[in-house]
């Protein structure tokens, strides 16, 4: 009789917090990023975008990097 | 074999809930992200018995304003250039005396002669139609007096007893009713043998404002007599546009500060009104600015605190406002000083100093006793500022009034983005990061002075301002 072992590998409880907060940063920061484009600051908004996309790219690379491990 | 499950598939009910938790209570994070402000939109009922605002966690009420006073070194004050002569403020022919006829007439020449030729050279925010824009407002303004208008019919003449309440109720309906009118912020403060201090003993027409036993206010060639019992100061500020102000020093700017204290002036002879129709007396500003210290009947009515500009900031709009004040016979409760970290902020910023082309802003890291000239008032610590050389620069070099110490200041933003009501609850909170908050202000290009032409292009809301950014708690 074929056994097979399951293991369930699950991101950790606290990994997930991470993610919120990561989450709630990236919402303040396109927030801001819209609102200074509507408040007349380019400036503003255009150091607000760079850092929405740079922690979008950074978070999606974090996530299928950590995804990879827990497959492995 | 872990990679069970990975080929796609729909989810389950159990992960369709899991995903909805996680989206739900990211929501409500987020909802907390949003600063303690909601716009007025629709109308809500008062929660303060004196219809006083909710105000941020960050805005504190204190018993005493963060302006250091010596109530007994002040008095009541002139701050005409000779009391007795009609030689008037600084900002007006007092300049003169200050710095003698001829030099004030050569300047103003100059000024003016800059002015034709900006003018005719099409300069950016000079323009014909900025001038035109000007012009515009300052035609829009009302006759001030410090009696009113006095057509609306009495209690007397209709046939009823005059309005009554408590003072509570009283600083609520004037709320509701200045605020209608277009004042944008509104507090209370009670004449006391120290705060009528701050009512001029001058005014800058050269009137002698006397309190007087005589119930009933009135005016002669020479004198304003205010009855002792109108004890109330009535303090508002008109806001200003902060997109125009930002044009500062040209004609796009100035036109704003026009229109504020036109719109000052029609708010003082609309609640003169409203008061004589109730059965009160309104006692207003006789002229620009007259009758008593703005800026401190509004830091003592907790509108907002002095500041660096020797002006009243605002935590709502900082200092992109007008402040107008008025006396009446109508008990009102008064209000408290604030504290809001401005003052504090002040201290490290000095980037409306360093931004001031007259350099009639001090640098001095501690506000001071000492005043720099007639024009200041002594009996409390300030930022006094040189007028005559603020005043030069007008007249000489922007040919029209300049805002640039308004503009520049981190304080002038809108309400949109969150994270300026993060900068300000921040600057209360922990005040050692006044330094940190003034260079990003710096970074981000805040307070960058920007194209009058391009203002033209702008689909602006009306008057320029926000009506609807009151903060709320």
């Amino acid at each position: 009789m074929k056994t097979y072992t399951i293991q369930v590998l699950k991101r950790p409880w606290y990994e997930w917090v991470l993610w919120a907060v990561w989450f709630l940063v990236e919402l303040f920061v396109l927030q801001n990023a819209i609102a200074s484009g509507a408040e007349l600051e380019p400036r503003a908004a255009s150091i607000f975008w760079m850092t929405f996309v740079v922690l979008l790219l950074g978070g999606g690379i974090v996530w299928f990097v950590r995804r990879a491990r827990l497959a492995k | 074999m872990n990679d069970t499950g990975k080929a796609k598939r729909p989810l389950s009910r159990r992960e369709f809930f899991k995903m909805a938790g996680i989206g739900t209570g990211a929501a409500v994070a987020a909802s907390s992200l949003q600063p303690a402000k909601v716009a007025n939109a629709a109308a809500a009922p008062y929660v303060d018995p004196a219809g006083r605002p909710a105000r941020p966690w960050w805005v504190k009420t204190v018993d005493q304003p963060t302006t250091e006073i010596d109530w007994a070194k002040m008095k009541r004050y002139s701050e005409r250039y000779i009391e007795e002569e009609d030689s008037g403020t600084v900002r007006g022919d007092g300049f003169a005396g200050y710095l003698g006829a001829e030099e004030a007439e050569r300047l103003i020449k100059q000024g003016n002669d800059k002015m034709k030729q900006r003018l005719v050279d099409n300069v950016d925010g000079y323009t014909l139609k900025d001038h035109a824009m000007s012009a515009g407002q300052s035609a829009t303004s009302v006759a001030r007096s410090f009696l009113g208008p006095q057509k609306a019919k009495t209690p007397e003449e209709r046939g009823v007893a005059k309005w009554s309440g408590t003072p509570a109720e009283g600083a609520r309906i004037l709320r509701t009713a200045l605020r209608h009118m277009g004042a944008s912020t509104i507090g209370f403060v009670e004449l006391d043998e120290n705060t009528r201090k701050l009512i001029y003993s001058i005014d800058p027409d050269g009137k002698i404002l006397e309190f007087t036993d005589d119930p009933i206010a009135s005016e002669t060639e020479t004198h304003r007599y205010i009855p002792n019992s109108c004890k109330y100061v009535i303090v508002y500020t008109v806001q200003m546009s902060e997109e125009a102000m930002k044009r500062s020093p040209t004609m796009t700017a100035s036109q704003t500060t026009t229109g504020a204290y036109s719109r000052g002036a029609q708010i003082a002879a609309g609640t003169q009104e409203f008061l004589r129709t109730l059965g009160y007396q309104g006692l207003s500003e006789a002229s620009t600015n007259a009758l008593g210290i703005a800026p401190a009947f509004g830091v003592l009515a907790g509108l907002g605190e002095m500041s660096r500009l020797n002006r009243m900031i605002t935590p709502e709009f900082g200092p992109m406002v007008r402040v107008f004040k008025m006396l009446t016979d109508l008990p009102v409760e008064p209000d408290k000083p604030i504290n809001a970290g401005i003052m504090d902020f002040c201290r490290s910023c000095k980037k409306c100093a360093e931004a001031c082309p007259s350099g009639a802003l001090s640098f001095e890291s501690e506000p001071y006793w000492e005043t720099k000239g007639g024009w200041n008032n002594a009996g409390h610590k300030a930022w006094f500022e040189d007028a005559t050389k603020c005043r030069t620069y007008w007249v000489s070099e922007a040919g029209t009034n300049c805002g640039i110490c308004f503009g520049v200041c981190p304080f002038s933003k809108k309400d949109k983005a969150w994270i300026h009501e993060w900068v300000k609850a921040g600057t209360s909170a922990a005040p050692f990061l006044a330094s940190f908050f003034r260079s990003m202000d710096d970074a981000f290009g805040y307070g960058v002075q920007k194209s009058g032409e391009d203002w033209w292009n702008l689909d602006q809301p009306e008057y320029g301002v926000d009506s609807m950014s009151v903060v709320k708690g």
